[in-house]
């Protein structure tokens, strides 16, 4: 095999975009029938919509399919068969991953896949890790808690694939996982931004090491935006001397999007695998210029038992003018991900909802209504504090308290807190609205 | 690089694959790594089958 190719497809990665569309409009036809016949949920959808697999003949037909939302999701979940729900394609015996959303905005969704699915997960991730310069002669270390989220697990399997060796880090610590790259001369690694500073401050920091010196080439990074943040980016290259790669994707979708060895400054589209639509978040029209950012919708192609079908991510793109000199005719979204069309942060690379902080806070007894969130980041790793006034009696309860409210809120949004208690009446009041979340790394990065 | 020739072997795997799959009802060793292989072919068909029966779907339509 010719590991200079730079291609992971060289077919599909070049195909002229006429020819891109053309499969894409087959491509879709195709999952739409597949989807109306064999998901309940979906058929229904549709025929309230009058729109059936046979309508499918443009683009324009396509924009009169349903979108899916998350919310539609939780409520198909609490139908049979359990726990999918009636999305559910093939037989529950079918199903062989199980995996999950964080839950930060509300009931988690649950992702079924087939081993067919599951092979498609890593195909696609083939592409990204192809792009980015990984070969069979990379050791790619993953500091990943392998869970039921899906992060880097097929980041794992894709590895693999590609005929790379895997180096497994689940449960080590930070300082365990610096020493194991240290002494396997791993070569590669995937993590989240926040991470990849965070072990880097800790190798130098604590350990006296040098991360530059430990012979990491490329990193792949997901779960954050941080990697298609320009200053964020040279941190993370400069801490380590590597190369640092951004990668966008989510449970319910696949691995859509990646960058490649030229780092244009933003990301391809795997426009052979998806269908991603980019609508303006007022009007609802469809963007097809470059320089204007609106939500995307994106279909998977050929992810089958729970299909991802104009799902509407919420995540706000836009198209790139200009062609990625790698000579790929997939689009490049200009800057990656750039945000979220509703007001969910990521910290540490986890989805979080002030509502999920609010309803933990006001279910338990002895405090009060008020509350405040301020999210900043110290040597580069985020972190939360929780501001919470005790009610008058509530005093000698106070460590009691903490602990059953740092449970609720590591179970209900995957994230741990530091808890500042108040006397009652100390927090500010407002009227209207209340600004009780603070995100201060926005501010230091918009000062600099 | 003719992908009409490599879509021609794949679909030839993909019937050998159906076809030990369907010898492979009393045999579990056989059932299930076959149908693991199927995914794979999937894969091979994503890669290359869909594009090759694009040109063949213009050449149709002209």
């Amino acid at each position: 095999m010719n590991t200079k190719q730079k291609y992971w497809n060289p077919v599909l990665e070049t195909l002229p975009r006429e020819k891109l569309r053309a499969l894409q409009l087959k491509k879709f036809k195709r999952i739409f029938a597949w989807t109306y016949q064999n998901s309940r949920f979906h058929r229904k959808l549709y025929d309230v919509a009058g729109i059936k697999p046979e309508d499918i003949r443009s683009f324009e037909d396509i924009r009169r399919v349903p979108k899916v939302e998350k919310a539609m999701m939780r409520d198909v979940q609490r139908k049979d068969p359990f726990p999918y729900g009636d999305a559910l394609c093939v037989p529950l015996e079918e199903v062989s991953e199980f995996r999950q959303t964080s839950g930060t905005t509300g009931q988690p969704i649950y992702q079924a896949d087939t081993w067919q699915d599951w092979e498609w997960w890593a195909e696609c991730w083939s592409y990204i890790l192809w792009s980015q310069g990984y070969r069979p002669s990379d050791r790619v270390f993953f500091p990943f808690g392998y869970n039921i989220f899906v992060a880097f697990w097929a980041g794992h399997y894709a590895a693999e694939k590609l005929g790379c060796e895997v180096v497994p880090g689940g449960v080590l610590d930070t300082q365990a996982r610096i020493l194991k790259i240290q002494e396997l001369k791993a070569t590669a690694m995937m993590a989240t931004p926040t991470y990849i500073l965070g072990m880097a401050d800790t190798a130098r920091s604590k350990m006296n090491i040098d991360p530059t010196q430990l012979g990491i080439k490329r990193i792949t990074c997901a779960g954050e935006p941080g990697a298609s943040i320009p200053s964020t980016k040279q941190r993370m290259e400069a801490a380590w001397n590597a190369k640092v790669f951004d990668h966008a994707g989510a449970t319910e979708i696949g691995a859509w999007s990646y960058e490649c060895l030229e780092q244009p400054g933003g990301m391809h589209v795997n426009d052979a695998m998806f269908l991603v639509e980019i609508e303006d978040i007022e009007t609802g029209d469809m963007i097809e210029e470059p320089g204007r950012r609106g939500k995307m919708i994106i279909t998977a192609f050929d992810r089958l038992a729970q299909p991802c079908l104009r799902f509407d991510s919420k995540d706000v793109i836009e198209w790139d003018s200009e062609r990625c000199p790698c000579g790929r005719s997939f689009r490049l979204i200009k800057g990656g991900v750039v945000g979220r069309a509703d007001d969910i942060i990521k910290v540490k690379g986890v989805l979080l909802s002030p509502a999920a902080i609010e309803e933990v806070v006001r279910g338990i007894k002895g405090l009060s209504d008020e509350y405040e969130v301020i999210v900043d980041r110290l040597n580069d790793i985020d972190r939360i504090k929780l501001k919470v006034e005790l009610l008058p009696g509530a005093e000698e309860q106070t460590k009691q308290i903490e602990e059953i409210l740092k449970d609720q809120l590591r179970l209900k949004t995957n994230l741990g807190y530091r808890i500042e208690f108040f006397d009652y009446g100390k927090l500010p009041r407002y009227e209207v609205k209340a600004k009780r979340f603070k995100d201060l790394r926005k501010a230091k990065e918009g000062g600099k | 690089m003719d992908i009409k020739e490599i879509a021609k072997r794949i679909e030839l795997m993909v019937t050998t694959a159906d076809e030990l799959m369907q010898m492979g009802e009393d045999f579990p060793a056989l059932y299930r790594n076959t149908k693991r292989i199927r995914a794979s072919l999937k894969m091979l068909e994503i890669n290359v089958s869909d594009v090759a029966a694009l040109e063949g779907d213009e050449k149709a339509s002209s």
